[in-house]
């Protein structure tokens, strides 16, 4: 039983080796790494091999080498590499292994062998990933290695991307899975496993569009009755003073006069009234988008998990405090919501934080598993 | 091998197989054939699992049809077969061993001799991407053996094989006949299956026509034909089981259902009447007169078509 796994894992191994691909993307991220590298900090600037940039203003009394590292890694080695295009890269080397493992001529061998077709399938399965997880651990490492030698900062935490990574694969990989095994066409998988990636990518900034809208609406929400209670109060001390000193009747001034002279105040009633009409829009579509998003694997959010990990803390403080800070005038700032960007950018993040690592990753394995197990349907059903 | 009722219908339409029963004895080298889209190919992959039956009730090396462990003892050779083109010849039958589960020094071991039996030694380091069809072929009959089988199942071994490794693979053939094991064979080549099979059966369109021996079905074949110059004597029509046809100057009795001891009448008679004999041959039918006589219509006295019943599509492929 082990021999066979093995077996299937080796051959996958040397179906990759084969390909040029495979050492292609191998080669390209080791210049990343080197990249990463060649780039330094030191009192006078940025270091790049020998020269020196002092273009920046940033000196390593501003940013720390291991901060520089640690920013680098988190924006460009994982939010770009390896969650991009190093996923395409996989995606185009791997995309062929069930189609041509289905095809006809080789499948009846592997069915002849005492393998059941259930292990056969998830054991090739595991051997797709075996791609990404190579390709992930020998890029982490030496991220690990240069800015421990470079930043000198060991931060083990950054090897968390090599689980993280292959995971996000993972998902992908089942619907490659699903389609190869329908279509039988490398390419038609390659293609439509992109699609529906981009559909995942539709999804989620559908996401945080409608969070946006519902945090912007919540905070006028909170908001406007105090402007509305203090631009109240402004117009009956108004309306006092102007009483005191024609010495007129002290009635409670009415709705017309407060209006009269705060024109503003009209304003202000009506975008509560909107804002209130919104805030079940707002709630119901985030629910649905919600809802939408639960069934579909969560790429972004399972590499983010890693941010959430490795970002250094004092930064994200620091953005809530400027959230929980004086409430600045609404309307007066610039945004598509009328609302101050850094404050609801801050909100939307706590909102998606708010979201479990479990609800991320138990969500995402359930649709993996789903997607595995027709799969496994399909695959152990047919005549071959 | 023991097989009874083994159905397949594609999409409820397509009769690949309509209830085949056969027997295979260990030991011996059993020959399928029948025409193209017969049902040959289908039948041995339901034994291999490849393929699920619409309904089977049968017995393989003594375990149901079907079930994976009893594979272990089994080798296949497909049809058609496709190795991945980043192997080494070593490598493919190393691979394909593991999956059968054979211990690693026993997978080199015999690697390296059923390469050299199949006469791939020189090339056991070359990548398969440059193999020939007879070449692969050869492969795929070392692949097939590397876990010491009991059952060899071989789906038109010869195919894209020149005459030379005809005959070797023959003699690969009769060699694991001797060494005990038993060897089912799928071929159209009628001449490959006569000379090496024990028994054979023949499938057309989805069903046994026949099986057995050679010797057992083409006994009814079995005659003696007597040539004698001249008319043939009026007696002759009269003696049970004979036939007479004029030729040329000369009249041909066949006579059926004798054996040697009772043609010898015959030939005194027609002697001591003073008749020239001009030959007498025992004579049967071959395999392939056997197999054209499978695939005609006897209504219409022409050929049935190919494929499976209903002609529809190639359900046997």
């Amino acid at each position: 039983m082990i021999r066979q796994t093995w077996a299937i894992f080796y051959d996958a191994y040397r179906e990759l080796n084969a390909k040029r691909l495979f050492w292609f993307v191998l080669a390209v991220s080791g210049l990343v790494v080197a990249a990463f590298a060649a780039i330094g900090i030191n009192e006078k600037g940025i270091t790049v091999l020998w020269w020196q940039l002092e273009l920046f203003g940033v000196t390593s009394d501003v940013l720390p080498p291991e901060k520089l590292y640690k920013a680098m890694f988190v924006q460009f080695g994982i939010g770009f590499w390896l969650s991009w295009l190093a996923m395409i890269l996989a995606l185009v080397s791997t995309a062929g292994m069930i189609p041509e493992f289905v095809a006809s001529g080789s499948i009846e061998l592997v069915l002849s062998k005492p393998v059941g077709r259930l292990r056969l399938l998830l054991t090739k399965f595991a051997a797709g990933l075996l791609f990404v997880a190579l390709q992930v651990s020998v890029f982490s490492v030496a991220c690990f290695l240069v800015i421990g030698i470079r930043g000198g900062a060991w931060e083990p935490g950054l090897l968390v991307a090599v689980p993280l990574v292959v995971l996000v694969f993972s998902y992908l990989y089942s619907v490659c899975v699903v389609i190869g095994l329908l279509t039988r066409s490398t390419i038609a998988t390659l293609l439509l496993t992109l699609l529906f990636w981009f559909l995942v990518f539709a999804v989620n900034a559908a996401d945080g569009l409608v969070l946006q809208g519902r945090e912007a609406n919540a905070m006028w929400l909170e908001r406007l009755p105090g402007q509305i209670e203090a631009r109240e109060q402004a117009a009956r001390a108004k309306i006092e003073r102007q009483r005191a000193e024609g010495d007129e009747a002290r009635a409670e001034p009415t709705d017309e006069e407060l209006l009269a002279v705060e024109p503003r105040l009209a304003d202000l009633r009506e975008r509560l009234q909107r804002a209130e009409r919104n805030r079940g829009r707002w709630e119901a579509g985030a629910l649905a988008v919600w809802a939408v998003k639960t069934a579909l694997p969560k790429t972004g959010e399972t590499v983010e998990i890693l941010n959430r990990t490795l970002k250094d803390r004092a930064d994200l403080e620091e953005r809530d405090r400027a959230a929980a800070g004086p409430p600045a005038e609404l309307g007066q700032m610039a945004g598509p919501f009328g609302v101050d960007q850094r404050a609801l950018a801050a909100r939307v993040e706590k909102a998606l934080h708010a979201r479990s690592v479990w609800w991320v990753i138990g969500t995402s394995l359930a649709f993996e598993a789903v997607m595995l197990g027709i799969g496994a349907w399909i695959f152990c059903r047919r005549d071959f | 091998m023991d097989l009874e009722e083994v159905a397949k219908t594609y999409r409820g339409r397509v009769h690949a197989l309509r209830g085949v029963s056969m027997r295979v004895r260990r030991g011996e080298v059993f020959g399928l054939l029948g025409p193209n889209g017969a049902g040959k190919s289908t039948l041995v992959k339901i034994l291999m699992t490849v393929i699920r039956p619409s309904r089977c009730r049968g017995e393989m090396l003594g375990a149901p049809v079907g079930d994976k462990s009893a594979l272990r003892r089994v080798g296949y050779l497909p049809e058609h077969h496709r190795f991945p083109e980043y192997l080494t010849a070593r490598q493919v039958v190393d691979y394909f061993g593991a999956l059968a589960d054979v211990p690693r020094r026993e997978r080199r071991r015999r690697g390296e001799e059923l390469l050299e039996l199949v006469g791939l030694g020189a090339w056991r380091d070359k990548k398969v991407r440059g193999f020939s069809k007879g070449m692969r072929q050869r492969l795929g009959i070392a692949q097939a053996l590397i876990n010491d089988p009991d059952l060899v199942l071989l789906d038109e071994p010869t195919d894209g094989v020149d005459p030379v490794g005809r005959r070797d693979i023959r003699g690969i053939l009769v060699e694991l006949r001797s060494r005990g094991k038993t060897v089912f064979l799928n071929s159209h080549l009628l001449s490959e299956l006569e000379m090496v099979c024990d028994r054979v059966a023949i499938l057309v369109q989805g069903r046994v026509w026949s099986q057995g021996t050679l010797e057992e079905l083409t006994r009814e074949s079995r005659r003696y034909e007597v040539v004698v110059r001249g008319e043939a004597p009026a007696w002759a029509g009269e003696l049970e089981g004979a036939e007479v046809r004029a030729e040329n100057g000369s009249s041909r009795l066949v006579l059926r259902g004798v054996e040697v001891e009772g043609v010898q009448p015959v030939i005194d008679r027609l002697r001591r009447e003073g008749r020239m004999v001009v030959s007498v041959a025992p004579m049967r039918e071959s395999l392939e007169e056997l197999f054209m006589r499978a695939v005609t219509n006897p209504a219409t006295g022409g050929v049935l078509p190919p494929g499976a019943a209903r002609g529809e599509g190639e359900g046997g492929a």
